[in-house]
């Protein structure tokens, strides 16, 4: 059996049993990423041919050289009798926003096109310590900016392979598309507003958003850097809690980096949800979105059939002994967008500041007067739309004249949001939630450039998911089925801080009561097509 | 009184203090969108807020890591970030001038 | 002309801490003299995907310096980005503390020259990073990272210095008690303290506050005391001529004595200040701030009083021996260890020990001699059991040996004559074998006396005890 079939935890305890050899894996592996994924991400890509517009386009570097390093390491552990660790020869891609030394970390863009970081950031040396192969660095919207990950300055972006004319959804497009069509088992994205798992719910895979600080934000470049974390992508729960594992825990050289103890998820996973309380809540069956012109907010149905697969899944979840308590209130879910808009605007305008020619990255070529002009120039041509929008919303909200008006309120309207969690979490509250069940997404991938271009449309695909980094909760999407498209439907579960435990049990629950539904046997559009050896 | 649309006059001022440059389509295009998600937030400011209720600068009540050893650790390779750099004078980054600080003489 | 005005000066300072490490980084906080962009790593060259951990140390040097300017040091203060481009800046943004600082308030006491004690006040005391430097060279700016990110504390004060002269007086009490407490090596010329000074003019009694100057680039007290002079009086000369004074950030050139136009001072930029989501808040518990109140030490001024009052000591010695801090717990320590006056004991000090500290430029915490060897050595001279000179130089002999001095007296054969009736035979001795010069003496050439004793101290080979031979000389002359 090829061990792209093969799920992370069942890899890992084969070539640790002996049973199947690191290299294999890789090469396995690689030839997957050869049949579907096409030519890798790139500044000047050339036209495209009709087949390769069928590709996954999951890649903007493939590094096998490194990823051989690393299985002959394995290896040679294992020969003189050294744990190789718990992810041994399983190949992980690495979101092209993480700095890991011996790759060149664009951050999906041009102004960082030929940045070699002179380290590596913490959650990808740990992977590397558990053993596992870096097979690549994944595409993204440029610098995490956006929800479709069309918006990289290195084309073609990748392609859902659930059906390669709609999105993959972003920012983590790249890593969930590269999971979701075999190429790696694991992936290591972040999540800001939403960029782990509404791409993963689009691509039919399991992402997980952990709390605020349980994993390292150091050589991580930032986007909100209040609101950015770390986490995994993956095929099955069980695989999520075994990468969050090797993930999690503090990092002295992150300050924000949390000190609560790690525990076991694996352990926990199989427990089951009999008498966990799995809340819904009539907030999340609609979005509120605004009039553009006049800012006057309305109720907008989302796709009907992400109401069902949460229907459903309370009722499986019911089945198997969990108490499903409805009408959670959320009230303050509506804010999530508006307030995002403006803190991580803030942040990431001033976390861009640095980007100036002058250190690292893209210098312009064309002379240039003085060093403001050098600044402009380069800027200029070495951002795309989305970072140039982003700075200029982020300088505007925090002037001076504005900054209370917008920035210090939405400041204080994130601590509603946090409210509402903590209400529906409290254990000695009205609801004593374990989980809060919602859909990830207000609709199904939607077509390459449909949303491209206008930036509310675009932001609000994440309203869903965007309350869990207001309020630094966990947060989990999982496969739920498919749209009458054929489109996969995700659905989430919320927890209270630090229950990344709960939430992947719930969420293995599901998962196991329903392994064997129709939904599940589909193949992805791109596996078909490719030839898989 | 805060104004409700950004105007070309404001949104220029903004592009230079981001040291950015936009051509004529990107300005209309990014002002535009500016101004719908200004809209977007509009709501926030309609908000009622208890007196109360304080910023939430994480989500979460932070409980990092206290301040560190004052230790010396020097980074192993100074060299590596130098050649980062797009263009370098011996151990110097260089840029070129800055135009306004040139004197004013007296 | 000048009487009819008032001149009012604020001082802006920025102290260099002396951590080992920088604030955010474990870089050296102190790299002068290393080559360029040596002392430089991820985080404070503003890489992408770094992040900021706070120095401990300088958190607590901070809290200190609020402490000694009796300042109110908050429990609880933050961090704040603080935007704007610049090379030396390479994150495009300072870490700084914007509107919870660690101190609130504060003031020095300082002591003007005409005895009056100026009471100057501090609005805030905050920590920040530093910036790089750069330098032009043939139309280019090179820039340098070696100092970016050292933990600097920036205090303002209110407009409460009205001459050259008084900020001078308060830059030298700030660099003493600086040092004093162990904060900073507050060394202007390598830019451990950098001031800025704001200068303008009012009608003598007016209260009002005037436009005024910003004056950068002093780089050593005497500059500051030059340039704000200049300029108070270029202000002078302007208003009387009928002009305005307008808002202009100068700059000094201490070569050629003159200040130079930089820039006029625009409206203050748009920092667009938040706060620093990757650092907490800096806390300190109730029980931290208290032990850093106690930690303080005597400071500089309440000090020489005590001095005055306790060792009678004049107000001059008492200005020298608490200078600098760790020669007032020498001098306290052997006067404690003396049982001499401690008149002398501030003598001793004042005179020889320093030449030999100048001579050697060490402190006095870094001298070998300790002052237990100290009092000994000047208890040794006062019971007469080695001459003065001796004891002078026995100061250097131990400092460089490391012995203890009655282990050189005793090696060297340094002890003057004990034994009186070995005295008196020598002096007897001499006086035998100069009998026309006990002639002269008895027929009244009183100045021979000197010459006896210079004879009995060759013929002691210096040991004689100078006080007590002319003692036994006269009284064995008069016989």
């Amino acid at each position: 059996m090829n061990s792209t079939a093969l799920s992370a935890l069942e890899i890992a305890r084969r070539v640790r049993a002996g049973e199947l050899s690191a290299s294999q894996v890789l090469e396995e592996h690689l030839a997957q990423i050869t049949a579907v994924d096409g030519i890798s991400g790139q500044l000047d890509p050339p036209a495209l041919t009709p087949l390769e517009e069928q590709k996954v386009h999951a890649f903007i570097q493939v590094t096998a050289d490194l990823a051989r390093l690393q299985a002959e390491q394995v290896e040679a552990k294992l020969t003189h009798g050294e744990d190789p660790g718990p992810l041994a020869g399983v190949p992980v891609s690495i979101k092209d926003i993480f700095c890991v030394q011996g790759t060149t970390t664009t951050a999906g863009s041009r102004i960082l096109y030929n940045f070699r970081p002179p380290y590596t950031a913490t959650t990808v040396a740990r992977l590397e310590q558990a053993g596992a192969l870096i097979l690549g660095k994944t595409n993204l919207d440029e610098f995490t900016y956006g929800s479709s990950s069309e918006s990289s300055a290195f084309q073609p972006h990748p392609n859902n392979p659930w059906n390669t004319q709609h999105v993959t959804g972003g920012s983590s497009g790249g890593s969930a598309a590269a999971v979701a069509a075999h190429e790696t088992p694991l992936s290591l994205g972040t999540d800001t507003g939403g960029s782990i798992r509404q791409p993963s719910a689009f691509c039919g895979v399991v992402g997980l958003k952990p709390t605020y600080g349980r994993t390292s934000r150091y050589g991580l470049i930032a986007f909100g850097s209040s609101l950015d974390c770390p986490g995994p992508l993956a095929r099955t729960v069980s695989d999520a809690a075994l990468m969050l594992q090797v993930l999690a825990g503090n990092d002295p050289k992150d300050s924000t980096s949390a000190i609560q103890p790690v525990p076991d998820y694996l352990a926990a996973l199989a427990e089951g949800v009999r008498g966990l309380r799995i809340g819904i809540s009539p907030d999340y069956d609609h979005i509120a979105y605004p009039d553009t012109k006049t800012g006057e907010m309305g109720i907008q149905a989302i796709q009907p059939e992400m109401n069902q697969a949460v229907r459903e899944v309370a009722q499986v979840l019911a089945s198997l002994g969990a108490e499903i308590v409805e009408n959670v209130p959320m009230p303050n879910a509506r804010h999530g967008i508006p307030t995002y808009f403006v803190i991580s605007r803030v942040e990431a305008a001033s976390n861009l500041h640095r980007f100036d020619g002058v250190k690292y990255g893209y210098r312009t070529q064309k002379p240039v007067q003085d060093l403001t002009e050098l600044y402009r120039v380069t800027r200029a041509e070495g951002f795309g739309l989305q970072p140039k929008l982003r700075i200029l919303m982020g300088m505007y909200v925090s002037a001076a004249a504005h900054s209370a008006h917008y920035y210090q309120k939405a400041l204080r309207v994130r601590s509603l949001i946090r409210a509402d969690f903590e209400r529906a979490f409290d254990p000695s509250g009205p609801y004593r939630l374990d989980a809060l069940l919602t859909p990830t997404t207000p609709t199904t991938a939607f077509r390459r450039k449909e949303v491209l271009g206008d930036s509310v449309l675009m932001q609000y695909s994440d309203q869903m998911t965007v309350g869990a980094n207001h309020a630094g909760i966990p947060a989990i999407s999982i496969p739920a089925g498919l749209d009458k498209q054929g489109l996969p439907i995700g659905v989430q579960f919320f927890g209270n801080d630090f229950r990344e435990d709960l939430i992947l049990r719930v969420a293995y629950a599901y998962e196991q009561a329903t392994l064997q539904a129709d939904w599940r046997q589909v193949i992805p559009q791109a596996l078909r097509t490719a030839e898989v050896k | 009184m805060l104004p409700e649309k950004i105007t070309r006059e404001m949104f220029d001022k903004l592009v230079s203090l981001a040291a950015l440059e936009l051509d004529e389509e990107e300005s209309e295009y990014l002002r535009t969108e500016l101004n719908h998600q200004l809209a977007a937030v509009k709501e926030l400011s309609e908000i009622p807020i208890d007196e109360d209720i304080a910023p939430s600068l994480h989500g979460i009540d932070c409980q990092g890591n206290p301040p560190r050893p004052d230790e010396w650790q020097p980074f192993p390779d100074p060299d590596a970030i130098l050649a980062l750099a797009p263009e370098t004078r011996g151990r110097y980054f260089v840029v070129p001038e800055i135009a306004q600080l040139s004197q004013e003489g007296k | 002309m000048m009487t009819r005005y008032e001149i009012v000066v604020g001082l802006e300072t920025h102290i260099q801490l002396n951590t080992e490490t920088k604030i955010f980084c474990s870089c050296k906080a102190d790299s002068w003299g290393a080559e360029s962009n040596t002392n430089i790593c991820p985080v404070c060259s503003g890489l992408p995907g770094v992040l900021p951990v706070l120095n401990a140390e300088a958190v607590h040097k901070g809290a200190l310096l609020a402490a000694a300017m009796h300042a109110e040091i908050n429990p609880i203060s933050y961090f704040d980005r603080k935007n704007y481009f610049y090379p030396d800046l390479p994150k495009g943004y300072q870490i700084t503390q914007f509107d919870e600082p660690i101190g609130k308030g504060g003031y020095l006491d300082v002591h003007m020259p005409d005895g009056s004690t100026r009471r100057v006040h501090i609005h805030k005391l905050h920590l920040e990073e530093d910036a790089g430097k750069t330098i032009i060279e043939a139309g280019q700016r090179l820039v340098d990272f070696n100092r970016c990110g050292v933990p600097l504390v920036e205090m303002v004060t209110e407009p409460d210095l009205h001459s050259g002269e008084e900020a001078a007086q308060y830059l030298t009490e700030l660099r003493q008690l600086l040092r004093w407490i162990g904060v900073s090596e507050a060394d202007m010329e390598r830019g451990h303290l950098r001031c800025d000074a704001n200068v303008s003019i009012r009608e003598a009694g007016s209260t009002v506050l005037n436009t005024k100057t910003e004056i950068k680039n002093m780089n050593s007290i005497d500059s500051i005391r030059q340039a704000i002079t200049l300029e108070a009086q270029r202000q002078i000369e302007a208003v009387e001529a009928g002009q305005r004074v307008e808002s202009y950030t100068l700059d000094w050139d201490a070569d050629t004595g003159t200040l130079r136009k930089m820039r006029s001072k625009e409206t203050e930029a748009d920092y667009r200040y938040f706060r620093e989501p990757d650092l907490l808040s800096v806390v300190l518990s109730a029980e931290e701030i208290a032990r850093i109140q106690t930690s303080l030490p005597e400071l500089p001024y309440a000090r020489k009083m005590r001095f005055i009052e306790e060792y009678q000591l004049s107000a001059y010695d008492a200005d020298i021996l608490t200078s600098e801090r760790s020669l007032s717990d020498y001098y306290e320590e052997a006067v404690r260890l003396s049982g001499a006056a401690p008149k002398t004991i501030s003598n001793w000090m004042m005179n020889d020990l320093t030449r030999l500290m100048n001579d050697l430029g060490k402190t006095a915490a870094e001298l070998r001699l300790r002052p237990a060897d100290l009092a000994k050595i000047i208890g040794l001279v006062e019971n007469s059991k080695i001459s003065p000179a001796t004891g002078k130089a026995l100061l250097k002999k131990v400092e460089e040996s490391g012995r203890k001095p009655s282990e050189i007296v005793t090696a060297e054969g340094l002890s003057l004559i004990g034994d009186e009736d070995a005295l008196r035979s020598q002096i007897e001795a001499v006086l035998s074998e100069s009998p026309s010069e006990v002639a002269s003496y008895k027929s009244g050439k009183e100045s021979l006396l000197g010459w006896f004793v210079g004879q009995v101290m060759r013929r002691t080979g210096g040991k004689a005890d100078p006080k007590r031979t002319r003692e036994l000389l006269l009284e064995l002359l008069k016989q």
